[in-house]
């Protein structure tokens, strides 16, 4: 195993500790964008380039928008009641 | 549950689970070590079948191309229940208000971001384009290709603001190409049926190696796949940013629920 899969095995583990440990979740949807696009990258270094760009477009900006435009929902939602 | 249940909880299914548990663990083949008799076997045979050098592409649309279309009947079955879902009360129209959250603050774009996602957009949406179409030849297919252009929808949505997105990115044509690739896989399914050969038998020529036109039936699948996940995320970004508008009044469902 290279430096740079062990490296990026040790980052994809941080940043999903930091999804699980983040407690607002607007910042949550971020730190998940970010687990994401560590997950794309190590999928690139294990050499498998076409799922790292289905997690890159799927796990970083589509998920994300999705969870965002829901929070939105729910936040003007709760503001007009 | 008090928080001593849960303990015992979990120390009983340890108990039961983990020596399983370590027991495959040890017995996996080594990080980073392909043993696998299938893929080995793929890798030996497909290039001279089929004539592509993507082997995940000759799996997914033509060894187990049956598997592929059920997972694109649930694809259409996940995104038509979401779109169902979701149409109703707010943001049918085109240029309904932008709903707001009191005391967020509302900044307008600089003409930076606007020049950059236009940019962006555009490069975003040709590679996907290049990553379907060079789907039998390189790493990538149908559905990574459609991924990244229905993302490159968001990225116009970031630089134009919402009113000229409606404008650009029209539902109806959305549905189409889910809708049109999801016939496309199903037609390329049935026809060679209809020859009295098995469903999805590679009836076109295969074409050479390495070249665009590589892998028969398999392009028709792939691009089949590539319209249908771009119209299927299109669709579902599309629905998902009609919630965050204002309702408006006519179209909040009663209490009867009309």
């Amino acid at each position: 195993m290279s430096g740079l899969v062990a490296s990026l095995l040790v980052l994809s583990a941080l940043s999903g500790l930091l999804v699980v440990l983040t407690r607002d979740p607007r910042r949550q949807v971020y730190a998940l964008a970010g687990n994401g696009l560590v997950l794309g990258l190590l999928f690139l270094a294990l050499q498998a380039p076409d799922v790292a760009l289905s997690e890159i477009a799927v796990g970083t900006a589509v998920t994300p928008f999705l969870f965002l435009a829901a929070l939105a929902a729910i936040a003007m939602d709760r503001a007009g009641r | 549950m008090s928080v001593r249940l849960r303990l015992v909880l979990l120390g009983l299914a340890l108990l039961a689970l983990a020596p399983a548990v370590i027991h495959v663990a040890l017995a996996l083949p080594g990080f980073g070590t392909p043993t696998s008799p299938y893929g080995q076997t793929v890798n030996v045979l497909l290039p001279d079948l089929r004539h592509v050098t993507n082997m995940v592409a000759a799996v997914n649309f033509d060894v187990r191309g049956i598997d592929t279309l059920g997972e694109e009947c649930m694809l259409l079955c996940a995104v038509t229940g979401a779109t169902v879902l979701l149409r109703g009360a707010r943001g049918e129209g085109e240029r309904e208000k932008a709903g707001h959250v009191p005391g967020r603050p509302v900044t307008p774009r600089a003409d930076a971001t606007v020049l950059a996602c236009r940019i962006a957009a555009s490069l975003t949406l040709l590679v996907g384009i290049s990553v379907a179409l060079h789907g039998m030849t390189t790493p990538g297919g149908g559905f990574q290709g459609g991924v990244i252009a229905a993302s490159s929808l968001l990225l116009l949505y970031l630089g134009e603001g919402y009113a000229v997105w409606r404008s650009l990115v029209r539902g109806p044509v959305l549905a189409l190409l889910e809708g049109g690739g999801a016939l496309l896989y199903g037609l390329a399914a049935f026809v060679p049926l209809t020859l009295g050969r098995p469903a999805l038998q590679n009836i076109l020529p295969f074409g050479t190696l390495k070249d665009l036109y590589s892998g028969g039936l398999m392009i028709v699948v792939n691009a089949a796949v590539a319209l249908s996940v771009t119209g299927s995320f299109g669709l579902l970004l599309l629905e998902f940013m009609e919630e965050t508008r204002v309702p408006s009044d006519e179209s909040v469902p009663d209490e009867e629920g009309r």
